[in-house]
């Protein structure tokens, strides 16, 4: 196994980079990078502002990358199981550590502590409200603390990360700080962590292996996905799929909004109303008439408004003008009047017959008039003729102008006043009525038409007045009616401009909507090769680790995949039962998926990127069988040569494992005393440990004689029976013997003589021959040792207890393999 | 000892920090617990059937019903089932909790005075 070249940039750069090859338009990739980035950039991407893309993130946070860097301690204090402050201690640097406690001794507490200190968040517990409010230690009265020593690699010094709540203070109110060697203290997001966390993640939790198996398929692939670090994806699709949400709804805003409106401007009398209908019918809206109508005020001329406009601007000449053409015309036939009797054509007909007989007097002077016969026609006759003739000329000029005047004033007065307009007798609505003004204007014509200059001069004022009144009164009332509409029209405009506004962005959404289902397409499809190819290392790591683990189990991994998308999203893994494949994962034991989960973290995990050289596995035991332990425990000592592994575990199987295998490790076993006293005791094997337990108890002299007695002698029973049970398990294990027939054997074995007798001869049936056994082989010391350790527990010891000790580890050293 | 000290010294290490005893606490407790259990059935056969009393505890809970009451061996019997699992070496097996050592000694200090025979 491998584990130092699996690589793994991030997915932001996986992406962009292919969103570069990719020919997309550029607000569909905006929408890409946007989803990506967060909430805040995809909301500008959508925007209509524009959105310009940030440098990518990744890139600088991989630049610096921290050293890297291992636990040195763990500090707690008030902090769940924990209530008086204890510290875990750490070899900074690879190996592998076990941290041991029962359920309920403050070991997970530990592990949650330097999680919650480390990435800010407990994962657990931001699904767990119950857990949340539970936080702090009940027999904490002071502040609680959590302190997390970390040594940089080649760095002297040791990095505190402190979190520390002051009494009373809630879960999220820690004051959280980092102490740098030789720097002030800083803000705990100084570290820059955030992103090496999420994608790193170096802590995993027994529900965390247990969400793989709980559920839904979907619900797997998202904590596979987690786990690979590929929540950025999941968040971008998240993000976009709820635009595409959002958009789409409103998108469908203003054909929603479309019967409302229609149903009010049924409402409205307005032709305006009918307008808007007109344009709001059909497929494709006209949304310009419909703004057209909201906003402006536009009346067309063949409508009841613009004739209503029309009539309001009709104008007439002034009284004045008026009355000076009457007296004009007044003026030219007082004239024509005065020239009466003498009309301008008789008068020059005299003047033709004059000029006439003139010329004949000029070619027969002398003679009588050729037309009477009478008077002789001479000279004085010629003179006073031509003199006639002259005056007859300028009588009939006059006469001619009198008439052209009086006649030019008749046609000035009768072109003052324009003919009668037609938008009068149009259809000008209810409230109008043209009638008066339309028969002012007919007198006034027939007047200025037919009637004589006399009557025209004696009428033509009054007549005027009529049509001016009548013209005054009609404007009025039209434009009162116009009044009245525009008012009326009011709300109904505001109500249309509301939904012209609506349409114009649904028109932009639909736009909108276009690019976001593309670009939701683009992401799944290269999100899912992103996936496989983030994968497919880590699958191949897997698919070792799960080789290691998987020990008597008679399932087989093929590749891990991640398929499908939304709904429909699932992890395909190809499980073999016994050869036989395309088995579900429900086949698997709750063990056997704690153990694919375990395989599936670990490369994370242990990625050369990760800056954590350390990983914290909160109880991956639970629920595996005594076979699956000993691939786990070499699984995490391969680990182990290159990280520091810290495993917290309720039972001992783990440390046993570690232990008959004689992997290396460092075992710190936990005990919690009422009140929340939480102790740590570096465990060497068990019976180590309970001769040291013992040795210790006899040199208490807290504790009254005949107490002490009576433990020391249960400390040597306990350590020659785990004597004997490391040689039966090493022995039988070593010929092919399967861990559950073992256990089995160890279980059924009750009594110290049935163990030993087991131990001895191989056979729990001949406890009646160990005594003599152990005497012959071992000496008499031994023998004795072994009396006082079977019935020591029963009845006080009176020997010398430090004697017996030495003693009972003679022969547990005997015992041993 | 007798079986009351026994269980005020196990009450005393479940409670304080005794010194020597860092770590390795519950199942000297456990043992002291079971004593106490033993002396005092020890002490109850010696008044009512002295032969019981160099019987094995499995014969001595099987007596105990016909002299004493069934819900007195009952109750021992579940405290001494606990007790003697605590206090062998067992696979796999850790150190007792606080809680489960603070349940027996009320469950023997119980049997404790249930186990006085009175002063005829």
């Amino acid at each position: 196994m491998d584990t130092k070249d699996v690589g793994a940039a991030s997915v932001e750069t996986l992406i962009f980079e292919r969103l570069a090859d990719a020919e997309l338009s550029s607000p569909v990739g905006d929408l890409i990078v946007g989803a990506l980035l967060s909430d805040d950039d995809l909301a500008a991407a959508l925007g209509p502002d524009g959105y310009t893309r940030p440098l990518a993130r990744s890139d600088a946070a991989s630049a610096g990358k921290p050293a890297g860097m291992y636990l040195q301690a763990v500090t707690v204090e008030g902090f769940r199981g924990i209530g008086a402050k204890a510290s875990l201690r750490l070899q900074p640097g690879p190996g592998l550590t076990l941290v041991l406690g029962r359920n309920g001794s403050g070991k997970s507490s530990f592990a949650e502590a330097a999680e919650l200190a480390v990435t800010g968040d407990s994962r657990r517990w931001s699904k767990n409200t119950a857990a949340r409010t539970g936080w702090r230690n009940l027999h904490a009265a002071e502040a609680s603390r959590i302190i997390v020593g970390l040594a940089s690699d080649g760095q002297p010094g040791i990095t505190t990360v402190v979190r520390e709540w002051p009494p009373g203070a809630a879960l999220e109110d820690a004051a959280a700080y980092v102490q740098v060697p030789g720097s002030p203290r800083q803000p705990a997001e100084s570290l820059g962590w955030a992103v090496p966390l999420e994608l790193y993640r170096p802590f995993l939790s027994y529900s965390e292996l247990g969400t793989l198996t709980e559920g839904k398929p979907s619900a797997m692939y998202d904590a596979l996905q987690a786990i690979l670090g590929l929540d950025q994806l999941i968040d971008a699709e998240r993000r976009l799929g709820e635009a595409r949400k959002r958009v789409e709804d409103s998108s469908k805003a203003a054909r929603q909004a479309l019967p409302d409106l229609l149903d009010r401007l049924r409402g409205y009398s307005d032709e305006r109303a009918r307008q808007a209908e007109a344009a709001l019918n059909g497929r494709k809206w006209d949304l310009d008439a419909v703004e057209a109508l909201a906003v402006g005020d536009e009346r067309p001329d063949d409508t009841i408004p613009g004739r209503l406009q029309q009539v309001a601007m009709l104008e007439l000449p002034g009284r004045e003008p008026v009355a000076a053409a009457v007296e004009r015309i007044a003026e030219g036939e007082q004239q024509v009047a005065d020239l009466a009797g003498t009309p301008a054509g008789e008068a020059r007909r005299l003047a033709g017959l004059l000029t006439t007989a003139l010329a004949h007097y000029a070619d027969h002077p002398g003679l009588p008039c050729p037309v009477c016969k009478g008077r002789l026609l001479d000279e004085s006759w010629a003179d006073s003729a031509r003199e006639e003739v002259a005056r007859l000329h300028c009588k009939a000029r006059d006469a001619d102008a009198a008439h052209a005047e009086r006649d030019a004033a008749v046609r000035g007065l009768r072109g003052l006043v324009p003919a009668e307009p037609a938008v009068l007798s149009g259809d000008l609505g209810r409230e109008v009525d043209a009638a008066p003004a339309r028969a002012a204007w007919q007198k006034w014509a027939k007047l200025a038409g037919e009637a004589t200059t006399e009557e025209l001069a004696a009428d033509a004022v009054t007549r005027f007045a009529d049509l001016a009144s009548a013209v005054a009164q009609v404007r009025e009332a039209a434009s009162q009616a116009l009044q009245r509409r525009s008012e009326a029209w009011q709300s109904a405009a505001a109500f249309l401009a509301g939904w012209a506004e609506l349409a114009r962005a649904s028109q932009r959404a639909a736009v909108v909507l276009a690019r976001v289902k593309q670009a939701l397409t683009w992401l799944r499809e290269n999100g899912q090769q992103v996936r496989n190819a983030r994968l497919a290392p880590f699958a191949e790591l897997s698919a070792q680790v799960w080789e290691m683990l998987r020990q008597e189990s008679n399932v087989e991994l093929g590749p891990i995949r991640l398929e499908g998308s939304s709904t429909h999203r699932r992890v395909s893994l190809d499980v073999t039962v016994d050869g036989i494949p395309g088995a579900a994962l429900g086949v698997m034991s709750q063990g056997e998926l704690h153990a694919l989960g375990l395989a599936l973290f670990l490369p994370r995990a242990t990625t050369p990127d990760s800056p954590f050289r350390f990983l914290l596995i909160d109880d991956p035991v639970q629920s595996m069988d005594p076979a699956k332990v000993d691939g786990l425990a070499r699984v995490l000592a391969e680990i182990a040569s290159t990280r520091q592994v810290i495993v917290f575990t309720h039972d001992d199987r783990l440390p046993e494992a570690v232990r008959r295998l004689q992997l290396p490790a460092t075992i710190w076993e936990v005990v919690r005393r009422e009140g929340s006293i939480v102790e740590l005791k570096k465990s060497d094997d068990p019976v180590t440990c309970y001769l040291d337990d013992a040795r210790a108890l006899a040199r208490t002299s807290e504790l009254p004689e005949a107490a002490r007695a009576v433990v020391v002698a249960g400390f040597c029973r306990s350590a020659l029976e785990a004597a004997c049970h490391e040689t039966i398990r090493a022995r039988q294990l070593a010929v092919g013997v399967r861990h559950a027939e073992v256990e089995r054997a160890l279980t059924d074995a009750h009594t110290l003589h049935q163990v030993v007798a087991l131990a001895l001869f191989e056979d729990a049936d001949r406890g009646d021959q160990v005594f003599s056994r152990i005497r012959e082989k071992y000496g008499s010391g031994a023998a004795s040792a072994f009396k006082a350790a079977k019935a020591g527990p029963h009845e006080a010891y009176r020997g010398n207890l430090k004697r017996f000790v030495e003693d009972t580890a003679a022969l547990a050293a005997s015992l041993r393999p | 000892m007798t079986p009351e000290q026994l269980l005020a010294e196990a009450d005393r290490l479940l409670t304080t920090v005794v010194p020597g005893t860092r770590g390795c606490w519950p199942r000297a407790c456990a043992w002291l617990i079971r004593l106490s259990l033993e002396t005092a059935l020890d002490q109850y056969w010696a008044q009512v059937l002295p032969a019981a009393a160099s019987c094995g505890m499995r014969a001595q809970l099987l007596l105990l019903p016909a002299y004493a009451s069934s819900d007195i061996a009952q109750r021992a019997r579940q405290a001494w089932t606990g007790l003697a699992r605590a206090a062998h070496h067992h696979a796999y097996d850790l150190a007792p909790t606080a809680a489960e050592l603070r349940g027996w000694h009320e469950t023997v200090s119980q049997l404790v005075a249930d186990l006085v025979v009175p002063a005829v």
